[in-house]
């Protein structure tokens, strides 16, 4: 009866806390914790938050933060973890995982569990604090159907006074970020066309940018503005073009495959202010493996695209792998960096670690190739890029369906086949790091093989809310993983620390380290510089998300989700037997000197 | 009618007499929890049960809600519209799996205590099937047996009206199928063939 009393109590505090919020909102438009996009802009100018999900909009996921350096790493432990929720399934899946990247602001974090709950928490004093957890309800069973690869959500995005952040069903929530309260929300993706949204939005002046994903259920891919201030889509960009539009031709068949081609973008992009470009990367075309229904390059999928910001036009496009066979794609975040080049000049690159194994270094200005290298260990598909264009050197333009190094592609000629990299990569979702004082650039590896099996598919076998892959793969050969640098300045690989297991998490870089994870539990700290294993942790949980860093209070901390979720443990938990007996997890560590 | 303890061999009549016993208790259960659920009491359709188990032990993780299973990213599972394995086949491929496949054995002891297409572990080797995340009880595995029977096997595509027995009224998993039904519909009123 007390609580109930309580409870009346606080629904009436909320409410009025609501009131007082709007009332704040309007009366003090430039308050200190608001959100703006100056704020956004020079967000490297606030070391000791993380207010953006790639921690700047060029995604190096580099804090300058020093107070934990390779000098005393080896004393890092946790200083106080937090258990959240999310981890129930829904539709196909088990389970959910945190795959999330927790944005700081002024001590106050927020994360997202799998099915889209939104976490407050305050993190001063030395411990964590929920000061709210805001439960959009998604729909388990009409997205969970669809979700090919789990229960994801990688994070919030903060502007104004709100938090920003996707559910699986396709909803864009803006939630109040003193009360919890959902301030509006909207729908942008639609499961029932197989449409589900996993990544985090991207803030870019007043408009939040909204992946999708769906490649392997027939989708249209696009990239989606929505305008924060009147709530309404300001563009769509299609990332498979319509009868009308310049890269049509590039679908060659008679079946209408672009209606179902796929191009996905569930991954966070980046932007540059100085040209007002985003820079997105777009997956796969559909059906997976088999090829030959979509004759042609296939345009966007497995592409870079440089989007005008303000309508989304498609300014320029570097497509790595033409007319995929392999389920390579290109959703990869691009990381935007400034090199020396020849003659005093100075090189604007957009850096890209491909699902196909090599990593791309491109002009970001106009799109043209600049560098390309291998990054994992082994490559079979193709023998090499070529040096002056970076297309595979097997591919050939006059031709409609590309069979690159025939021996092991996979095609209705050739239905049963080991690739490799296999096709969860190369490197997967999790974000790379960049270190702009050292140049080093370092990618979270999936050192794979993996079969495939093709199944040739027709329109008839085109269905709502079913999968449309052409085939499958299977997982006869372990998988391995590595952290791999690479010297930006000279396009070479600089060290590789070779790991037991993938990496499913991620990278974060500081001035003379390297963080990471590993599926089986443990949290790391590598030096910067050689790679070698300084610190760590086992979590006891799979990690399955990229660690940030933060300051409060004046003291430095670092943060990761832990949580095994995902395609890994449903589809290629097979390559990686130890990783079956993880349970799983939905917990937040945070650790400190 | 009372139960007598068993003191000897159980002939034929006594082992249906333990049967209807059974399937009274099981009747008196159903009853009891359709009472509680008001209208279910209707339409209490005896393979609700095993209804209850195909999404408990997450068949439809790979089979889908309409058996249909195919394509996938992880391989296929086969199509239980399709298949044409009878009802003590489906038994016992739940309960000990398809060797070399995917589809985990959900019998406890299965290829140990219990024998599986007469192997043990051993014999089965390297194609042993994965554990299922849940056991089930022999009547369990019959009573999805006859659910996979009764409502999926030698079906057609799935439409609206088998999503809803499923899913219940209103689940937005189904609108694709309304919107199917209702095309069909008028396609088939504007005199055009289906």
């Amino acid at each position: 009866m007390k609580d109930f009393t309580r409870h009346r109590l606080s629904l009436r505090a909320a409410l009025l806390a609501t009131v007082a919020a709007v009332a704040t909102i309007a009366a003090l438009p430039g308050k200190a914790d608001e959100v703006t996009p100056e704020r956004l802009l020079n967000a490297d100018k606030e070391p000791g938050n993380w207010l953006l999900h790639h921690k700047d909009f060029s995604a190096t996921r580099f804090s300058n933060l020093s107070e934990i350096n390779k000098g005393n790493v080896k004393d890092l432990k946790v200083a106080w973890t937090m258990q959240l929720g999310g981890v129930e399934g829904g539709g196909i899946w088990t389970h959910g995982g945190l795959e999330g990247t927790p944005i700081v602001e002024n001590g106050m974090m927020y994360v997202t569990d799998g099915w889209g709950s939104v976490y407050k928490i305050d993190t001063h004093g030395g411990k964590g604090t929920l000061l709210w957890k805001m439960d959009p309800k998604t729909d388990h069973d009409w997205a969970g159907a669809v979700a090919c690869c789990g229960v994801d959500n990688r994070g919030v995005a903060l502007w104004g006074n709100l938090v920003i952040s996707h559910t699986l069903d396709g909803r864009l929530i803006a939630t109040d970020k003193e009360t919890g309260q959902v301030a509006w929300q909207r729908q942008v993706a639609d499961p029932d066309k197989g449409e589900v949204v996993t990544g985090a939005p991207l803030i870019v002046k007043n408009m939040a940018i909204t992946g999708v994903a769906g490649a392997e259920y027939g989708i249209r891919g696009w990239i989606a503005a929505t305008d924060l201030t009147t709530q309404k889509e300001v563009w769509r960009t299609y990332t498979i073009p319509g009868k009308d539009q310049p890269g049509h031709e590039t679908w060659k068949d008679d079946q209408n495959a672009a209606a179902s081609g796929g191009g996905s973008t569930w991954v966070t992009g980046s932007y540059d202010p100085a040209s007002n470009t985003i820079v997105w990367g777009v997956g796969n075309p559909g059906p997976d493996w088999d090829n030959e229904y979509r004759p042609g390059d296939n345009l966007y999928t497995d592409s870079s695209l440089g989007l005008d910001a303000d309508t989304g036009k498609i300014k320029w496009h570097y497509q790595h792998t033409p007319n995929d066979p392999y389920d390579y794609d290109s959703v990869a975040e691009n990381v935007l960096v400034d090199v020396p080049g020849p003659n005093g000049s100075t090189e604007k690159l957009a850096l890209e670690a491909d699902r196909n194994g090599f990593a791309y270094a491109v002009d970001r200005t106009n799109g043209k190739f600049v560098w390309g290298l291998p990054f994992v260990k082994k490559v079979t598909w193709t023998k090499g890029l070529d040096p002056e264009t970076g297309k595979p050197a097997e591919y050939d333009p006059s031709k409609q369906v590309q069979l690159y190094n025939a021996a092991v592609t996979p095609s209705r000629q050739n239905k049963v086949t080991d690739i490799c990299p296999g096709n969860m990569g190369g490197k997967n979702w999790p974000p790379t790091a960049y270190n702009p004082e050292l140049k080093l650039w370092y990618i979270p590896v999936i050192e794979s093989c993996n079969r495939i099996t093709v199944e040739e598919e027709t329109p008839a076998k085109l269905k709502k809310r079913e999968f449309w892959t052409g085939g499958g793969p299977s997982q006869p050969v372990r998988i391995t993983g590595s952290v791999t640098a690479i010297d930006v300045t000279s396009g070479k690989i600089a060290g590789k620390f070779e790991t037991p297991f993938p990496n499913l998490g991620g990278i974060l870089a500081t001035p003379d380290l390297v963080f990471s994870g590993q599926p089986s539990g443990e949290v790391m700290a590598l030096d910067g510089k050689t790679l070698a294993k300084l610190w760590e942790f086992n979590t006891g949980g799979g990690v399955n998300a990229p660690p940030i860093t933060f300051s409060v209070d004046g003291k430095q901390y670092v943060a990761i989700l832990v949580g095994l979720g995902g395609a890994w443990d449903k589809w290629f938990i097979d390559a990686t037997p130890e990783l079956k007996k993880m349970q799983p997890g939905s917990m937040l560590y945070v650790f400190s000197l | 009618m009372s139960f007598r303890p068993l003191l000897f061999a159980r002939t034929d009549r006594q082992e249906k007499m333990i049967g209807l016993n059974r399937a009274a208790a099981a009747f008196v259960m159903v009853a009891a929890a359709a009472m509680t659920t008001g209208a279910a009491a209707q339409s209490a359709d005896p393979t609700d049960a095993g209804k209850a188990i195909f999404k408990r032990a997450n068949c439809v993780g790979c089979h889908k809600w309409h058996g249909n299973g195919g394509g996938g990213y992880g391989g296929d599972a086969l199509s239980l519209r399709k298949t044409e394995l009878t009802r003590e086949q489906i038994i016992e491929t739940v309960g000990c799996g398809r060797p070399g496949t995917g589809m985990p054995f959900f019998t406890r002891g299965a290829y140990d205590t219990v024998k599986c297409y007469e192997m043990t572990r051993q014999d089965v080797g390297g194609r042993m099937p994965p554990e299922a995340n849940t056991f089930l009880r022999p009547k369990d595995i019959e009573a999805v047996a006859d659910y996979v029977i009764s409502h999926i096997k030698g079906k057609g595509e799935p439409n609206y009206g088998e999503c809803i027995a499923f899913f219940g009224e209103g689940s937005r998993v189904c609108d694709v199928y309304k919107a199917q039904q209702s095309t069909d519909t008028n396609t088939a009123t504007s005199g055009q063939s289906k």
